[in-house]
Order: structure tokens, then sequence, then C-alpha cells
């Protein structure tokens, strides 16, 4: 039954000053650094930052693996913050599926509602029913190294999801998997998702990843949240150069090159799909903005071009022309070049510090 | 490796076995046959040393100072000779004989129980008594006996004698026993803190014992037991078992039990009190009313020696009055050579250990290995031999 | 073609194009090993098992006779009890040492701050550093009922007989299980007891469905060493075992002077030993050693 209405307000995880430090005396490690994070029932929230941003360990501390340094964690309004994990009502997807080698599939996903003295009867159809959501009726009596990668993936989410958890933590699930099924997964993830009506809570550092699944995102970089929004507003509003940088290919304009070319100084942000490629003497047209440059780089992608652009004025702009039948200028290495784009495309990321 | 594999590994193996020991069933027996065999003796004359020297001994026998430093012959001897001598000592009999049945050893101070194997099993030669001048100072009770003459022919130069000695506590003891009945009466006041010594030969202090409680069973040689005898003995040492703390082998264990206290009385060697009384005067010793069994031993020579002169060296020298009055005090037993009597650093020592009182020794039987054939003349029964005293006692102690 | 590469007559392209050259280089030294210092003195042992010995001089006479094996299974001979003890000890050495050695392996490998780890590990072996009779003479010492240490300091001592004999061998032979169980702790991912505990599972219910289960092989090898090694032993038991005697203590007693018999009561060792490693393998425990 798929879900149409919007977003409830109603908040099913709540991080307030929520830090973590790892060691002891001088040799400690602040891996959490004051995050506050509200995560709305029924969404897709993903935690999106490099290895060592601090994502997983924020999704550790609602799992109650980790105790936090300080702050308070909340699930549907009670504070768990010293609660130990089976007495949460989440359940985790691990990134290496932590399945359980000495049993089989049915027993692994059986395991919580054993744990929890559900009925047998009531256990069996609930596991037969969670391994049926993710395709893998006739597996049961396998066991998991009997199983591929994808496979394994989805006995771990059936595992978890047959507990009918109020949030589901999903610890870079599709990262050891390849190109093709992970993108075959992120598509199913997310349909199960929208059928179970569950919160999920995602944590990758595929930034492209982030962007396909997610109601939200939080960027994560040295701790801290950097930015939390919609895939849209991160992607095309990134609040902070991090941002910029990580989501999507950093495309910035900064100081003299910013002044010279959309005159004001500070960092300007403008993504490599909003550029187009004209002649070296092409002047820009009403509401765009222009700069002159020398391509350094042609990059053939297959649906795409990219090419890196060293500017006059300082610094280079990469930009990344779809490969149509009728594209316009494909300028060869070293051409002269002049790079146009709209100025409602720039965004200028000193005014929001 | 599966179920299968290992049982079929296990029947393999057997299979094997069973295959080998019944080809090997139709040959001959060797070894083992029960005539004195015939050898001569070095014609002599012991000439120079070969500078080797391979000695198996009792503990205390061949001291060369690491037990304690102030206590050694062997270096002198070295000295003198030339003959570097490696020292290898033993527990029971039973291990003398196994180890000289190995092989490398040239010299062996055998007990009346390991003698005449050895010399039935080809394992010693005979000894020219002519070429060891002390041997004419040793005491005549000790000479030509059967434990160390078979047909006439010596085998051995005898070297000292002792008795199987009453041991105890003298704090679990008040007064000095005078009898070994609470190592065997069952409402002994020592119960739990026996020690009787851990070999096959044992079951003798039990007819011991048995001659005088039990006349009517007729034992006249506590190592000549018909199967009547044998059974009480075994039925004596069945009572004796629940009071036992430990049977002993190592005599510094026992001296270190009895020392302590955890052991009340045990049967065991003045060497042993004489260990226990190191600091302090802890621990008594006594020949009992019974009597007591006991030891003579011989020095004997191993028919594969490749070191003849320096064995007749240390055959002349180990039994010379002033070696052979040291052994004796240290060890705690009576001299064989006559002329040590008078160079003891303890004056009383031979009378205190009855050196010269034949009486004396007339209730101490020495260690004798059992035969068949009835050893005090009996014709009408036979003896049970050595082998069935041995698994008696393996039955024993393992019940 | 390079210059390295090896001419045709070499020996290296021997090897290579004959397999079979290659393996036999491989095991020569390790079979002629196994086969000459193991399975000959096996098959030896029980062959003697099949002989006798002359009643005076104890000299072996190779004549087949079953009578060794008569009395070592015996009923009305104390053989088979002592066998039933020896195995009694062998086992609760084995379970002592399991339940010592669980826990402990658990903090070791899973709690204890990992930079303490190998000098934690370094402390529980150091035992096996010291040689074998010192450390049961040191025992022995303790162990006295009259002014030894533990009398002394508890004002108690079990003494010298079976409790002194499991608790020192528990003491010797622990290490061999501590290590196999250690290492098999490590080796589970610590994902699967944080999946365990984020299903509801509390500590006790994550240790006895997931933990245990996969150290299972662990323990198992180490009980083959705890129960092996107790199962032959015999100077320990002469040591503390007051009058106690063992399998190893009737070898001892008689092989100097009835070499047959002791080499039947030995293949009975043998014997255990293998029932062993059949019930185990049943387990399916080998297949993961």
């Amino acid at each position: 039954m798929p879900r149409e209405e919007p977003l409830s307000d109603a908040i099913a995880v709540q991080l307030r000053g929520v830090s973590k430090t790892f060691g002891r005396g001088d040799d400690t490690v602040a891996a959490v650094r004051d995050v506050d994070l509200d995560v709305l029932d029924g969404e897709f929230l993903t935690l999106l930052g490099p290895s060592g941003s601090g994502k997983t360990t924020v999704l550790r501390m609602i799992a109650g693996f980790e105790l936090p340094t300080a702050g308070t964690v909340e699930l549907a309004g009670r504070d768990v913050t010293d609660v130990p994990p089976f007495d949460r009502d989440v359940n985790t997807v691990f990134q290496d599926y932590a399945l359980f080698p000495h049993m089989t599939v049915q027993q692994n996903v059986e395991y919580g509602l054993k744990v929890k003295r559900v009925p047998k009867a009531d256990r069996q159809a609930r596991a037969a029913e969670a391994l049926a959501q993710v395709q893998l009726a006739g597996y049961a009596n396998r066991r998991p190294h009997q199983l591929s990668g994808g496979q394994r993936q989805r006995v771990a989410l059936a595992r978890a999801l047959v507990n009918r958890p109020k949030v589901l933590l999903l610890d870079e699930p599709l990262g050891a998997l390849d190109l093709k099924l992970r993108e075959q997964m992120q598509v199913e993830l997310k349909h199960i998702q929208r059928l179970v009506g569950i919160t999920f809570i995602f944590v990758t550092h595929d930034q492209e990843e982030a962007l396909t699944m997610s109601d939200r995102i939080a960027v994560f970089d040295s701790g801290r949240i950097e930015q939390v929004g919609t895939p849209e507003e991160v992607y095309e509003k990134p609040g902070t150069e991090f941002v910029a940088g990580f989501v999507g290919t950093s495309n910035l304009l900064r100081d003299a090159a910013a002044e010279s070319v959309v005159g004001r100084p500070g960092i300007v942000s403008i993504r490599p799909e909003k550029i187009r490629l004209a002649e070296a003497a092409a002047a820009p047209g009403d509401g765009e903005h222009g700069v002159a440059g020398t391509v350094r780089e042609v990059i053939y992608l297959g649906t795409g071009t990219r090419f890196v652009v060293d500017l006059d004025v300082g610094g280079s702009l990469v930009v990344l022309q779809q490969n149509l039948h009728d594209r316009g200028l494909h300028p060869r290495s070293e051409q002269p070049v002049t790079l146009l784009w709209r100025t409602s495309d720039e965004y200028d990321l000193s005014r929001s510090e | 490796m599966r179920f299968k594999h290992v049982t079929a590994l296990g029947v393999g193996i057997a299979a094997a076995s069973l295959a080998v020991a019944g080809c090997s069933s139709s040959s001959t027996s060797g070894g083992g046959s029960s005539a004195a065999p015939s050898a001569s003796a070095y014609a002599g004359p012991v000439g120079e040393g070969e500078g080797e020297l391979n000695v198996l001994a009792w503990p205390g026998y061949a001291e060369d100072g690491s037990t304690d430093p102030k206590v050694d012959w062997v270096t002198p001897f070295e000295k003198e000779t030339g003959c570097q001598v490696n020292v290898k000592s033993f527990a029971t009999s039973n291990e003398a004989y196994d180890l000289m049945r190995k092989g490398g050893y040239d010299v062996v101070s055998a007990s009346g129980d390991a003698s005449l194997r050895l010399v039935y099993g080809g394992y010693v030669q005979p000894v020219n008594t002519s070429l060891v001048p002390n041997y004419a100072d040793i005491f005549s009770g000790l000479k030509d006996k059967q434990w160390n003459t078979v047909d006439g022919v010596n085998y051995g130069i005898p070297h000292g004698r002792g008795a199987n000695l009453l041991l105890f506590n003298k704090g679990e003891n008040k007064t000095e026993p005078t009898s070994w009945k609470d190592m065997w009466e069952s409402n002994s006041p020592a119960k739990g803190k026996v020690s009787p010594y851990d070999d096959a030969i044992y079951i003798a202090d039990a007819a011991v014992y048995l001659m005088a409680t039990q006349p009517d069973l007729g034992i006249t040689n506590p190592y000549s037991l018909d199967q009547t005898q044998f059974d009480a003995a075994i039925k004596l040492l069945d009572q004796q078992k629940p009071l036992v703390a430990e049977y002993w082998a190592d005599y510094a264990k026992q001296a270190n039990g009895l020392a302590s206290g955890s052991i009340s009385q045990g049967q065991g060697w003045q060497l042993t009190a004489n260990v226990a009384n190191a600091d302090g005067d802890k621990v008594g010793a006594t020949k009992p009313s019974e009597g007591a069994t006991g030891w003579s031993d011989t020095w004997m020579v191993a028919k594969d020696t490749k070191n003849i002169n320096c064995a007749y060296k240390w055959l002349d020298y180990i039994v010379s009055p002033k070696v052979n009055a040291e052994i004796a005090e240290y060890f705690g037993e009576a001299p064989a050579n006559e002329k040590s009597c008078d160079l003891t650093s303890n004056e009383d020592h031979c009378a205190q250990f009855h050196a010269k009182e034949e009486d004396y020794w007339t209730n101490v039987y020495y260690w004798t290995t059992p035969t068949e054939q009835c050893l005090d003349g009996r014709t009408d029964v036979t003896c049970v031999p050595y082998k069935d005293w041995v698994s008696a006692w393996t039955t024993l102690r393992s019940a | 073609m390079t210059t390295t590469e090896a001419p045709a007559g070499s020996p290296a392209a021997f090897l290579y194009r004959h397999p079979r050259a290659r393996l036999t280089g491989l095991l020569a030294l390790p079979m002629t090993w196994l086969v000459l210092l193991y399975l000959v003195p096996i098959v030896l042992l029980f062959v003697t098992a099949f002989w006798t010995t002359d009643s005076f001089t104890g000299n072996l006479q190779r004549t087949f006779t079953l009578e060794n094996f008569a009395r070592v299974l015996d009923p009305s001979q104390p053989f088979l009890t002592t066998a039933l003890r020896t195995l009694a000890v062998a086992v609760s050495v084995t379970v002592v040492s399991i339940i010592l050695a669980v826990p402990l392996s658990l903090f070791l490998a899973k709690i204890a701050q990992p930079r303490w780890r190998p000098l934690l590990v370094a402390l529980v072996v150091t035992p096996l550093w010291a040689s074998y009779l010192v450390k049961v003479y040191a025992w022995r010492t303790m162990l006295n009922p009259e002014g030894g240490f533990l009398e002394s300091t508890l004002g108690f001592s079990t003494g010298y007989g079976w409790v002194a004999v499991v608790v020192v061998l528990t003491y010797l032979w622990l290490p061999y299980m501590v290590l196999p169980v250690y290492v098999g702790m490590q080796n589970v991912p610590p994902s699967l007891l944080d999946a365990s505990s984020d299903l509801g599972a509390r500590s006790w219910r994550t240790f006895r469905s997931v933990l245990l289960p996969l150290v299972k092989p662990a323990i198992i090898a180490g009980s083959v060493f705890t129960f092996s090694l107790s199962l032959g032993d015999y100077i320990t038991v002469q040591l503390v075992g007051g009058k106690a005697q063992m399998l190893g203590n009737v070898v001892y007693g008689t092989f100097a002077t009835d070499l047959p018999f002791a080499a039947a009561i030995a293949s009975l060792t043998v014997l255990i030993m293998i029932g062993y490693l059949a019930a185990i393998s049943r387990t399916g425990a080998l297949e993961n050693l």
C-alpha cells in the first residue's frame, strides 16, 4: 500500500547536543560534535559524509551500540540515551550484513522474534512474509555462505523488518555490492520503505545514492552536520563549501576570480551541467555571466563529456555536456573557449555563512 | 576427519598389529632362559683405565657432590684413576633392572631382588675377586650368598646391608613405635598418614608382618610364598590401603612428608630419616620387633662393558675401608668392609648398625627375587613367582 | 621471452611439468616422519601388547597371547575402573578448563582494551614458560595438608588426591584451552554481537545463541589438548594424587617389569582417544579446525 500523504510532523528520532569522544586522556578523538537532528516519522533520511565524518557513530548511538559522551537521544519522544540496544525499538542493517553464519536464513530472520518469545507459528508466518517481501521466499533453509552478496543483503533487511521496528537503521548496506546490483537495490529499498512506512535512517558516503533515495539528507563533516535538506536543496543550494564540494562536483569561483566574473568577492558555486561552452569571443547574454578560459582536459563519460577549463582570471571550472546529437561547441584540449551560465544558477556560499 | 575415518584408522592399526604379532608368534623366544649363563670373569690384570665409567647406583651410594658438596667420593676416584664417572641413580630395583637391560652402564649396585635377574638375564659378568684387593676384608657373612653367587661363581662385590626401617614423625608419634602394626591394622592412629614403598617387593613386608602375627600361615621366608600365603599378604595390603597417604618411590618426597607431618609412619631408609632431619630432629627410625625386609647390595659389572679396568678400579675403591665407611654412614647402613668400622666418623656407627652382630640380621630378610621354585626349600608346593608379584602389585595399586 | 625464464631442462621446469614430482617433494619428509615416528611406534605398541614376558627375568617373549588384553578388560581386575577414573579426570579437567577459559577469553578478546591484549594473553601463557616439573612440585608444596601454602593461608587444603589432580592438571593445561578460544572469539565479527543485541537479545542470550555456537569449534580444539594431555599424564598424579593412579601410572609402574601389559594398558588410552576424536568428529567440529 503505497503511501501518498505528505510526511507527518511527528518526530521519530531526536538528537540534541550529541557528542561522542573516543579514547582517554590526551589520546582522544572527537567523532561526533554537538549534533542536533530531528528525523521525521516515516521519512527516508540519509546521513551522508566521507569516511570518518561521524555519520556511522551517530547511527550507532541511535541503535544504542555507543553511549554518547554528551547529549540526549530520543526515540518517539522517549529518552533512550542510556537504554541498551535490546530495549530500543529500532533495528539495524549492518554494512557486513552480520548474518549469523551458524543459522539458516529462516533462523536468522526469526531470531529477533524468538528472542521476544513470539509463538512459533506466528514467528514462522512473519518470517515467511518478510522473506517474501525481499523476494527470497525459496531460500529459507540455506545458510548465509550459500547466498550471493545481494541475497545476504536482503536477508539482513528481512531480519530487521520482521520485527516491525519504528526506525530502521542502515549502515552503508549497499557498499559491498557491485554497481548494477547497487542501483537495483536502491530502487528496491526505496520501494520497500514506501511499502512498510517505517522511518529509514540510511548511512552512505555515496552522494549519488543519497540523492537518489532520500527524502532528506544530512551532510556530515568532521563530526558535525553541515546541512540538512531535501536532495534538491542540498544539491542546488549547498549550505557550505564542503557540501558544495562533497555533493556533486566541486565547481567554485573564489575571491579575485569571483569578483571579476560576478562582480563581488566571495565563493560562488555553479553546477557543471549548468555551464554552456561557447566560442572564445562569445559574450554573455541577458541574465548571464561569462568567463574566458582554455580547455585543459576532455573526458568522455559515455552519456556526456566533462571539460576542465582553466580560467584566464585564475582557478578552473568543470563543465558537463550531454552527448546529444546536437551538442553545440565541442572543443578540443587547449582550445580557448568562453563559459556561459545563467546568473540564477549561481549560488553564493559566502552569503549563507 | 569424519567418524568413519577415525574408526578405520583404529581398525587399520589393530589389524596391522595383529598381523605382525601373529607372524612373530612362531619365532623362538628371545632372552629369559632360566639357566645361569656360562661366562668367564675378567682375567686381569687390571691395567690403565679407559677414562670413563658409567655407574648405576642407589641414591646415596655414588655421591658426586651434587646432592651435598661435602658428600663426594666420586671426585677423588676420578683424580686417582682418570676414569670420568657418570652417575645415574634409580628408585627401585625394577628401575635398575630395566636400565641395565637397556645397556650403557658399566657397574651397578644391585639389591638381592635384582642381582639374580641380572645374572640369569645375562646382563652382568662374573667378577674375579682376586682382582679386588679389598675383597679380603669383606665380612664373611656377606660372601658367597645366593644373591651374589651362582653355582660357586661370584657375580659381584658386597657393598653393605641395611634394614628397611619404620620411619616415624616424632610429633605424630609421642613414643617410639616398636611394631609395624600402625602401618597395617585398620584401627591405626596413623590412618591416612602411612607411606609404604611403591614396589612389588613391598609384598614381602606384608609377609614379614604375617610371620609374626599369623604364624599359622607357616611363612619362613617372605620371598617364598605359596598361593595361600601370598593371598594373605595381598589381603593385608588391601587392608592397609585406606591408611595410606602416599606410596613412595622418591625418598626425598617421603622425607619431605615425614618432616612436615603429612606422613606419620612409613617404611624407608635411614638415609631418608637423615635427609628429613637436615633441619631439626623430627623423624625417627627403628627396626620393629617383627623384623624387617632389608637389602644386601652387590656391585656388579655389566656383561658388555667397554670400561672393564675402570670398573674393577671402582669395585675396589668403593669397598675400600675409608670410602665404604663414608657411604655406610651417609646412607645409614652397615658397611661391608670390616676395616671400615674403625674409620667411621661416628665410632659407634658399626655398633649402631649392627655390622658385626650376625644376630641382628637374623630377622632382616634381604630382598630376593621370588621364583616358582620355593626359596625356603619346600618342594611340595610351587611358590608365586616374581612376575605374579608384579601383576598383583599393579592390580593392588590400581584398585 | 625474457632472460629470467627457466631453461627447458632446469629442475624448475621439470617440476612445473610434473605435479606429482612436486607433491612427492613436498610430502616426502613429513610422510617419512609420520610413518616412522608416529604410526610405526603405535603399531609396535599394539604388537607388544600381544606378547608376554619371562616370569623371572621379565624379558620379552615373542609368543602370541591375548592374556594382557584379557587382564585389562577383566571386570574383576581394577583396570577398567582405572580407565573410567582416568576418563573422569580428563573430562573434569576439560570441563573446568572450558568454564574458566570461556569468560577469560571473552574478556581478552572482546572487553579488554586492545592495546592491553598482547600483554594479557602473554600473562595467560606465562605458565607455559616454566618447566612442568617445577610447576607440579610447586603445587605439591602448596597443597601439603601439613603447613602447605594453601593450608596456612586459607586454613584449608584439598590435600593430595583426585581433587588436587584435577586442580593441578587444569592449571597446567588451561593455556591450551584459552589460546584457541581466545582466537575463536577474536574471529567472531563484533557486528554479530551487535546484531544480536539489536534484535532484542540480552547479553546472556547473545552469548548462548551467537557467541558460544561460533566458538564451539575452538572450544573443541582446546578440549582435544586438555583431554589428551590429561589422559596420558602420570607425573602430576604421582606428585599430588596421593595414592591415586591413572592409566599413565599403571603404564609407568609396569613398563619395566611387564612391557606387554603396559602396552595393553597404553592401547586402552589410545582407544579412548580415538573414541573421543570420533565423538567430536560427529559434531563436525574437526572440519573447522
